[in-house]
């Protein structure tokens, strides 16, 4: 390693691993902000504010639960399904009256959320950070190269991939996911033989705000949960679908992985700054393929 | 045509009026109320400047506040850190807000509306990192306090009448463009920038030049906002600001001229009368917004004028 | 005056145009017609600039402009108004041809002047020739949708156009407003020497003012000709059985 002389190969290793482990939140997280941009064609701003409520939420189940393993597995599955029901309230209390609406005003709809939501989660949680800890069974870390690297990293590695496999699934062989598809593609001729799309817009936000609670609580254990990390995530996320292409769940994974790997670079090369390396790498995708490396598939 | 210099005259004679007015107002007010108004000011151009592209242009500019904070700390980085005189701050900064826009819109004015909305807002948090990261320059967090403004407009009620100047010269300056050839092709690319395009304009060099003048003019506001309160923070290139912004041209009404003025008037006001009873004012914030989506899509300002052109001329409400 | 030759489209695989060819000369006025689905309006994008052709080229004035963008072949003065309206929606009838009147001479960066004293007799003159000017300072989208058409064809004159390319200029329209749309058409050939190239389902229409016909199917141009050649080809009558836009007519 000429270039980086202080830094060993394991190191660089290691960081990389990190640095993929979090790519699968990352990727959790943007596939369902994409699969809502492709259905719908909304940016859903507050994407970001039902991952941190879905981090907060996976640390008050697990606490009542008694933090340990049960707390934890009990939250896992229940926080992002709390994040659904709190969506799914606010698709079909409000946000659905604006459909027929202009396509701004959905939008503003959802950065009304962020601020509303931003505030709730002060005034349920206070501003104090909360941490949760992982089971004990995901505790401690492997050696790799001679570097600890920690088994819940792994257990976050083996998750993406069936997360992906997953959302393939859904969208390409269940009915609610053709009929999705070709909603996104033609409203009026789904609901001409006789669909109703405002459901299945309903279903496609759901499943989204669904997924952006599971990536909150699959990070509960790894950091901090503080107020704040709506607007990281949602900024975070925007880069990767934009970097991926609208609305496509491939282009979710691989701009993820573009994402985290320069992030994680950047942190070893030029850690104050290490933000700046993922937008180089979508400044440049973006100069070449305005419209993101991957095509919308919906 | 019919846009008869008649009522240009009288457009006039009532804009020299309310001048007039604010410029007898401060001796009757107190030194809070002075400086209310002159923050109220800062913030009408800086929503003024928004709505140049939000409201004229059409563009999802979803980042404003990044311009008017870069022209905040560009004249506070000039004050602080060089013995230039105080005008060149007050000149840089205009123009480092100008030289971002163009740097931000040559990205992203290629993209797709979508894509330009969700990128600008990513770029303008990395304005805001860098400046929040980057302490042994900026000092983060903490912002920079204790700016020495020029003597001239150092004082409250000087720092007013500096504040109500500028804002009226800007306004001018605006509302020249607004209807100038250039205002008038670009409100033709907001309807519809394929229309544009086939009659032989170049949509993206338009949504360009549109984008540098308002940042431009967001970063007038922003050395203002030097002037009236002397320091400045990070939270100024924040995005919960920029949705305030654009709050602000709702409220008042996108389509017109002077509604994000009174937005910006009422957004201030509720904020610092919000601040004394909770310090939840983003919540308020919010639901201030989703009422507007649900029942004044127009705006205030927006509101009453149809209202008036339906009186005046019932066929308006046809189609 | 325009050039058309072997010109294709290829949509992910899709041949929406598939060598279509095309010929004008100065002062004519042409029809292009074939079953929906031919690529008729595939055509008009690629001769305007809208779309990229994957093949062929287009001459305009005996220069090639295949590949420019649309902004810059309508300064060459090759126009076009759309089949479905496409207005300024939020300006009023007169900003509407304003806009182009102001593009056309060269004012779109021009920061300072005042629009409201620019291009006003140019404009209320393409209004008047239209008949609209009763309507001059309505807003255009609370125009009935027949006076939006005509606007639609006024704010392409702003332009000042030679060649005026039309896309399904009655689609939607009623019998009355037909009349009114065919006569202006009538009018810009006649009195304004305007070659016009258009697209269009109603037969009647076509053979009442064409002096050409171009007719397509599948993608490709199988004739130009002649009304009362196109009329009795073979081809021609092949590509319309089982469609039935003729008798739509």
């Amino acid at each position: 390693m000429d270039l980086l002389p202080n830094i060993s190969l394991a190191a660089f290793c290691q960081q990389l691993l990190v640095g993929l482990s979090r790519t699968t939140i990352l990727f959790i997280v943007a596939s369902g902000l994409s699969l809502v941009l492709g259905v719908l064609r909304i940016p859903n701003v507050a994407h970001g504010s039902l991952y941190m409520i879905g981090a907060f939420l996976a640390y008050t189940i697990a606490s009542a639960a008694g933090g340990g393993t049960f707390g934890f597995w009990l939250a896992l599955v229940l926080a992002p399904l709390g994040v659904a029901l709190i969506s799914l309230a606010v698709e079909r209390g409000l946000f659905c009256r604006l459909y027929e609406r202009e396509h701004l005003m959905l939008l503003l709809f959802t950065f009304a959320f962020t601020l509303v939501f931003g505030d709730l989660v002060k005034l349920v949680w206070g501003s104090d950070f909360r941490s949760m800890n992982a089971p004990t069974s995901l505790q401690g870390s492997f050696d790799v190269l001679g570097f600890p690297f920690p088994k819940y990293n792994l257990f976050l590695l083996i998750i993406g991939p069936i997360v992906a496999l997953g959302l393939w699934w859904l969208t390409n062989k269940t009915k609610i996911g053709k009929i999705a598809k070709a909603a996104a593609v033609d409203r009026e001729m789904v609901a001409a033989v006789g669909i109703n799309v405002s459901w299945v817009f309903a279903s496609v936000f759901v499943i989204g705000c669904f997924l952006a609670g599971l990536g909150g609580a699959l990070v509960a254990p790894t950091q901090n949960i503080t107020q704040g990390m709506d607007h990281g995530i949602i900024i975070e996320t925007f880069l990767i679908v934009i970097i991926g292409g609208l609305g496509n769940i491939w282009g979710a994974l691989l701009g993820a992985l573009i994402f985290g790997l320069t992030d994680a670079i950047g942190i070893l090369i030029f850690p104050q700054f290490a933000i700046v390396f993922p937008y180089v790498a979508v400044i440049t995708v973006l100069m070449l393929r305005p419209k993101g490396l991957l095509k919308s598939v919906w | 045509m019919s846009a008869s210099p008649k009522t240009d005259w009288k457009k006039l004679i009532w804009a020299l009026m309310g001048v007039a007015v604010f410029f007898v107002l401060p001796n009757f007010l107190s030194r809070f109320s002075i400086y209310l108004m002159a923050l109220i000011f800062t913030t009408g151009l800086l929503a003024t400047s928004l709505n140049m592209v939000l409201g004229y242009g059409g563009m999802y500019q979803f980042h404003h506040a990044v311009f008017y904070g870069f022209g905040a700390y560009t004249t506070a980085l000039f004050l602080t850190k060089t013995g230039l005189p105080g005008w060149v701050a007050f000149v840089c900064a205009p123009l480092a807000s100008a030289l971002l826009s163009l740097l931000i819109g040559l990205i992203c004015v290629r993209l797709s509306k979508l894509y330009f909305g969700m990128f600008q807002i990513s770029l303008g948090s990395l304005v805001w990192a860098i400046i929040y990261r980057w302490y042994s320059f900026t000092h983060g967090d903490d912002g920079i306090h204790g700016i020495p403004v020029p003597d001239l407009i150092a004082s409250g009620k000087s720092a007013y009448y500096f504040a109500l100047i500028v804002l009226v010269v800007c306004l001018m300056i605006m509302y020249r463009i607004v209807e100038s050839p250039f205002g008038r092709i670009f409100q033709g690319v907001r309807d519809n920038p394929e229309r544009s395009e086939a009659v032989g304009v170049n949509v993206r060099k338009h949504q360009l030049v549109g984008m540098i003048i308002g940042g431009t003019f967001a970063g007038v506001a922003g050395s203002l906002f030097v002037v009236v309160e002397g320091s400045v923070f990070p939270d100024l290139l924040f995005w919960t600001l920029s949705l305030e912004i654009l709050i602000m041209c709702l409220l008042g009404g996108w389509f017109t001229f002077l509604g994000p003025l009174f937005g910006a008037a009422i957004i201030v006001l509720l904020r610092t009368f919000v601040g004394i009873y909770t310090e939840y004012w983003t919540i308020v914030l919010g639901i201030v917004l989703m009422l507007l989506i649900f029942f004044l899509p127009e705006g205030v300002l927006g509101y009453i004028i149809t209202r008036y052109r339906s009186r005046r001329n019932p066929k308006f409400q046809e189609g | 005056m325009l050039q058309v030759k072997s010109l294709t489209k290829n949509f992910d695989g899709f041949m929406a145009v598939n060598g279509a060819g095309l010929s004008l000369e100065k002062g004519q006025v042409i029809a292009v017609i074939g079953p929906n689905g031919a690529g008729k309006t595939t055509l008009f994008n690629l001769i305007t600039g809208q779309l990229a052709p994957t093949s062929g080229t287009i001459r305009f004035k005996g220069e090639d402009i295949t590949g420019i963008p649309p902004y810059a072949i309508v300064r060459k003065g090759l126009c076009r108004s759309y089949q479905v309206v496409n207005i300024f929606n939020r300006l009023t009838v007169f900003e509407n041809v304003q806009v182009a009147v102001l593009s056309r001479r060269k004012h779109t960066f021009n920061l300072f002047s005042n629009a409201r004293r620019m291009a006003v007799n140019e404009t209320s003159r393409i209004l008047e020739s239209v008949g609209l000017k009763d309507m001059a300072h309505s807003i255009s989208g609370s125009l009935s949708h027949g006076d939006q058409k005509v606007l639609e064809i006024a704010i392409s004159l702003g332009n000042r156009p030679e060649l005026l390319i039309m896309d399904e200029p009655t689609a939607g329209m009623s019998p009355e407003e037909t009349e009114v749309t065919l006569s202006l058409m009538k009018k810009l050939s006649d009195e304004m020497g305007l070659t016009i190239l258009f697209c269009e389902h109603d037969m009647n229409m076509v053979f009442a003012i064409a002096h050409e016909i171009m007719v397509m199917q599948q993608g490709k141009s199988i004739i130009q000709g002649k009304p009362d050649a196109v009329r009795v080809d073979k081809q021609v009558q092949e590509a319309y059985l089982g469609g039935d836009d003729i008798c739509y007519a």
